[in-house]
């Protein structure tokens, strides 16, 4: 801050938690809108709606699958989830953006919703990490959010051994996005639960 | 061989008797909806087809993606005739459930068409309850409309969060007046007739999901007064 710590306003815990959640809400939109164009304009002729869900890259990262469980686990293994699932986008929607935009295909329109959303992952890992240094700041979170730095070897290839296709990227990504989005929104609740959350 | 002869002979003879009688195979059954109202739990329900003049009994069957383990539901009888309900610890989420139902009569079976739910995106809460329309003054006249949260829904986890919409409109109009009223659970409705009676519905919506219902219409009257307006015109 130019004018010193007085001259800024300092977001509150609060606050960053509600834009994380918001550009997680963003960002899960845009992989469902992207899904729908996908769905509408490709699938129909190749005929595989529903049929061939191999595994996603991520499906090695445990999350929960409900409520219950997700309540169960530790702020800070919460919190590991979220960045890890992240991180285990980094690469593939990189990738998902070129693959599109060097398909003749597309229009352009669809791979730049492909390339912001490879930005808007990036900026929310950036945005959960500087919450978790809140956190840990403010004594709400240990110091055990760890493993990190080291990705997991996450390329996107399935347990067969093979690529995956485009659909099947944005398939997952549309599902991990919108599990951020939820664990993002338990995680807010418990650590500022504000009147109705 | 001389097993497999008898049940064809069998099949044979029963399927010319049976056409004699009038009765048949039951026709397809089909699956019509799969909601949840909470993101907790989710029923699915079927519209049963033909049942071919028989007794006919039905079965709904489920397989998890990436899982060749086919189990039958576990409840028939919660969601009332015709539905198949899962409990909190029968639902998962961000997991494709693949889903059958199955006829069957004393002629033979019929299967329906599969459908393919993940429960995240079957999301419908029930309707917004205890709607209140209040006429308050504040320097004029207006409506605060307040309500409650569906009881079912567990927004203060943050588990599901819900957007409300309200509309309102007098008996005779053909439109109604839609507003939105984000998160918030009240609402003030500004320039309404005055000495007219309104009615008030409202629904919700979680963020990725689908609207309730309309509540059931609540009344307000406004009072008679001379508007603001059209007094300074009579000065």
């Amino acid at each position: 801050c130019a004018h010193g710590p007085s001259g800024c306003h300092v977001p509150s815990l609060a606050d960053l938690f509600d834009r994380v959640i918001q550009h997680s809400a963003r960002m899960h939109s845009l992989s469902n809108d992207l899904h729908s164009e996908f769905e509408q304009y490709f699938l129909p002729s190749k005929n595989h709606i529903g049929k061939i869900y191999r595994k996603c890259h991520t499906s090695n990262i445990l999350t929960p699958n409900g409520k219950e469980n997700a309540q169960k686990l530790a702020r800070e293994e919460l919190t590991e989830v979220i960045l890890k699932l992240l991180l285990a986008w980094r690469d593939p929607l990189f990738q998902l953006h070129q693959s599109m935009a060097h398909q003749q295909d597309f229009n352009s329109f669809s791979s730049n919703k492909a390339l912001e959303m490879g930005d808007m992952a990036h900026e929310l890992r950036k945005g959960v990490e500087k919450v978790t240094e809140k956190m840990r700041v403010l004594g709400m979170l240990g110091n055990s959010v760890t493993g990190l730095s080291a990705p997991e070897a996450m390329l996107p290839i399935s347990d067969s051994g093979e690529a995956m296709s485009d659909y099947e990227l944005l398939y997952c990504f549309r599902r991990d996005s919108n599990k951020i989005q939820n664990y993002l929104k338990i995680l807010k609740c418990r650590i500022v639960p504000e009147h109705d959350c | 061989m001389r097993n497999s002869g008898a049940v064809l002979i069998l099949t044979f003879i029963t399927n010319l008797i049976s056409q004699a009688a009038g009765v048949s195979s039951p026709g397809k059954p089909r699956l019509t909806s799969c909601r949840s109202p909470e993101k907790e739990t989710f029923t699915c329900w079927w519209e049963p087809g033909d049942d071919g003049g028989l007794p006919t009994t039905y079965a709904l069957y489920y397989r998890l993606e990436n899982s060749e383990t086919v189990y039958e539901c576990p409840d028939y009888r919660t969601a009332g005739e015709n539905s198949c309900f899962f409990n909190k610890n029968d639902t998962s989420l961000w997991i494709n459930y693949n889903i059958t139902v199955v006829a069957t009569n004393a002629l033979g079976k019929n299967i329906s068409e599969p459908v393919e739910v993940d429960v995240v995106y079957i999301v419908q809460p029930n309707t917004p309850e205890n709607v209140t329309a209040v006429v308050m003054e504040d320097q004029s006249y207006f409506v605060k409309v307040t309500w409650e949260k569906p009881r079912t829904a567990d927004t203060r986890s943050g588990w599901i969060t819900l957007l409300y919409q309200l509309r309102v409109k007098q008996e005779k109009d053909k439109e109604w007046e839609e507003y939105d009223a984000g998160m918030q659970k009240y609402y003030n409705v500004f320039s309404l007739h005055p000495g007219k009676e309104y009615m008030v519905q409202v629904r919700c919506k979680p963020d990725h999901g689908f609207w309730s219902e309309w509540t059931q219409t609540s009344y307000v009257k406004m009072p008679d007064y001379i508007p603001r307006e059209r007094s300074l015109w009579i000065i």
